[in-house]
């Protein structure tokens, strides 16, 4: 097994090395000359070669096939040239073949939407083109609710205008951003099939949560039953655990996200109308059949498209990555961007440990100063510790 | 029933409610964040077209209602391929590399690199004949379809004469769908021919033993022949 992976690792070396030297070419498949058993020896011969080879140009040892032969395999390696000059000769090689063959113009390749995914500066009118966000569902299927972002009819279709699109698509992007800088709890929803990939992705660019399976109903309204045995850590500003919160965590009511992103509302009523309930901003990506009414920002876009679904998603976790990414650095300069957790009393052993390691002294909450409401309660909740940014996360 | 739900629009009222009848204990951290970006205006339904002014006064209808969108090319696409009906058979690539695919082509020759040469090259092409040499439509479009099916004689060439140069230094190409097919549908038919023999050597031992003993000795008598046949079904389907 290791023998084979290792082989087709340094494979093209040893092809290489034996095009550079003039020595006899070895035969790799028995011809029909030799008997059986002389063509198994042969096969034998060339397996404990390369063998030798492979062991010579890796530092590791490779046990043998056979160990009795294990000496003579040794005994056979000598190549004269290194690492080195192997990279370089392969380089040299790669100079003077490598533009034969045909030239291979940029085209579209699926797996980019999802490795590199298109950030919100990224979304132009004609990626949403090219990932059909415009193609709407038959016209007598339509929610006139979803007259405002249509374009036109085409063939019998709804054409879904591709500048509300992307109108709508920055403005969520923005939301999403802002509040991942602010340390808000974002969950990605996409339970039809193949938006697993995408959704994610887009999870872990923002380091949020996924769905990719069906809703739990009852998950936010009755999350005490459901959720309430999931594992919960405290967080410091860097995003370290800190351990010692396990019996405050207890008794501590079930976390709910502070924004849900959903790529396909027309299954998922249920997750959103609990949201609504419980006063949680959702987006949503709302083909013409959907009920814009279900999420607070809708996405006019084609909900049945997985490349749109991808850009979608994609551009999403960009935004939350950039938030993010300001929150941490917020973090490095000793702000704190969020609100901290309520109620967590610093363990005593750990006082005790570290206690400096993640103690930051907030200044001021910036999260409040936007409303006169906030000043009221700045003075009430002064009495618990939240002087350290704590939050709580979900931990798998 | 029928009634709009406006909740999820309104959390960030809803939000401010709650906390200063003090139910939450805090403003939640995405507040400040959807004051600044509102969600946008929703359900609100742009006039699309407006009634006849003059004339005889109509009374409006489908005023919101999207519009059709048209080209001038629909028409010419519509010819072609009521003419061509079989172009719609052959595979077409529908997915587009960057959006902007079709600013790459300069319709002033048939075919184009990077796409493949189908009806819509045609229709394209008569646009271009029309507005840059000011063709008539006729002539556009003879001229049009002249040039594609020219490249459609030398693409099958190309294609025989690969094929050829391939066989010629030993390619050897595998069975084409026909013969798949046909193969399948041997398979099929033996199949068959061995469920039939089954079958009528089941029903000739089920006659056997139908009429081997006589039940009743007074009654050995050969039977009638219509009632043999009547009786023979059901007496085939009682054992079962």
């Amino acid at each position: 097994m290791i023998l084979r992976h290792l082989a087709a690792r340094n494979g093209p070396r040893a092809l290489a090395r034996y095009a550079s030297q003039p020595q006899p070419l070895r035969r790799f498949y028995a011809s029909d000359v030799d008997g059986i058993a002389a063509s198994a020896d042969n096969t034998l011969k060339q397996l404990h070669s390369l063998e030798a080879q492979i062991n010579q140009a890796t530092g590791d040892r490779v046990p043998s096939l056979n160990p009795e032969t294990a000496g003579e395999a040794e005994a056979v390696s000598a190549s004269p040239l290194s690492i080195v000059e192997q990279y370089h000769l392969h380089q040299k090689q790669k100079q003077v073949s490598g533009h034969l063959g045909s030239d291979i113009a940029p085209h579209y390749q699926p797996h980019t939407l999802l490795t590199h995914p298109p950030s919100p500066a990224d979304v132009t009118l004609e990626l949403l083109l090219a990932s059909e966000a415009h193609q709407g569902h038959a016209t007598s299927l339509w929610n006139p609710a979803n007259a405002r972002y249509i374009y036109g009819i085409r063939q019998g279709t709804h054409i879904i205008s591709l500048e509300a699109t992307a109108a709508h698509l920055r403005r969520a992007a923005k939301v999403v951003q802002e509040v991942a800088r602010r340390g808000g709890m974002i969950l990605f929803v996409g339970t039809r099939d193949g938006q697993d990939t995408a959704v994610v992705r887009a999870a872990q660019l923002a380091k949020g949560y996924h769905l990719f399976e069906r809703w739990i109903p009852g998950s936010i309204t009755n999350g005490q039953q459901i959720l309430g045995r999931c594992r919960t850590k405290v967080v410091n500003e860097k995003d370290e655990e800190v351990p010692g919160f396990e019996e405050q965590l207890w008794d501590r009511p079930v976390l709910r996200p502070d924004l849900v992103v959903c790529m396909n509302p027309l299954e998922n009523y249920v997750l959103l109308h609990e949201c609504a309930l419980n006063n949680i901003p959702t987006i949503g990506v709302i083909d013409t059949n959907a009920d814009p009414t279900w999420v607070t920002y809708p996405i006019p876009a084609n909900d049945d498209s997985l490349r749109c679904i991808q850009v979608i998603a994609g551009v999403l976790g960009r935004a939350g990555e950039a938030g993010q990414k300001q929150r941490l650095e917020a973090a490095e300069r000793g702000e704190i961007t969020y609100r901290p957790a309520q109620g967590l009393h610093l363990p005593e052993v750990e006082e005790a440990a570290s206690s400096s390691a993640h103690e930051v002294v907030l200044g001021e909450e910036s999260i409040e100063d936007a409303d006169e409401v906030a000043g009221k309660l700045e003075d009430r909740d002064n009495h618990d510790g939240r002087k350290q940014g704590h939050r709580i996360r979900i931990s798998a | 029933m029928g009634r709009y739900d406006f909740r999820a629009l309104r959390v960030r009222q809803t939000a401010r409610a709650l906390v200063e009848t003090r139910r939450d204990p805090a403003l939640p951290p995405w507040y400040k964040i959807v004051g600044d970006i509102p969600p946008s205006e929703i359900l609100s339904r742009p006039v699309q077209r407006t009634p006849r002014v003059r004339g005889k006064a109509k009374k409006p209808s489908r005023m919101f209602q999207p519009l059709p969108i048209a080209y001038p090319e629909d028409k010419l696409r519509s010819d072609f391929f009521n003419d061509h009906p079989w172009e719609l058979a052959r595979p077409r690539l529908v997915v587009e590399d960057s959006g902007n695919d079709a600013k790459g082509y300069n319709w002033a020759t048939i075919v184009q690199p990077g796409k493949q040469l189908d009806g819509e090259s045609v229709v394209q092409r008569q646009m271009w004949l029309m507005k840059h040499k000011a063709y008539p439509k006729a002539l556009a479009y003879d001229t049009a379809r002249r040039e594609f099916y020219k490249h459609r004689h030398l693409e099958d060439v190309r294609r025989r004469i690969a094929k050829e140069e391939a066989l010629h230094v030993g390619a050897y190409f595998g069975k084409g769908p026909l013969e798949i097919g046909m193969e399948l549908e041997d398979k099929s038919f033996e199949n068959w021919k061995q469920w039939a023999a089954q079958q009528i050597e089941d029903e000739q031992q089920m006659r056997a033993q139908l009429f081997s003993g006589p039940v009743n000795p007074e009654e050995s008598a050969p039977p009638e022949v219509e009632g043999s046949f009547e009786e023979l079904p059901e007496t085939v389907s009682a054992p079962r």
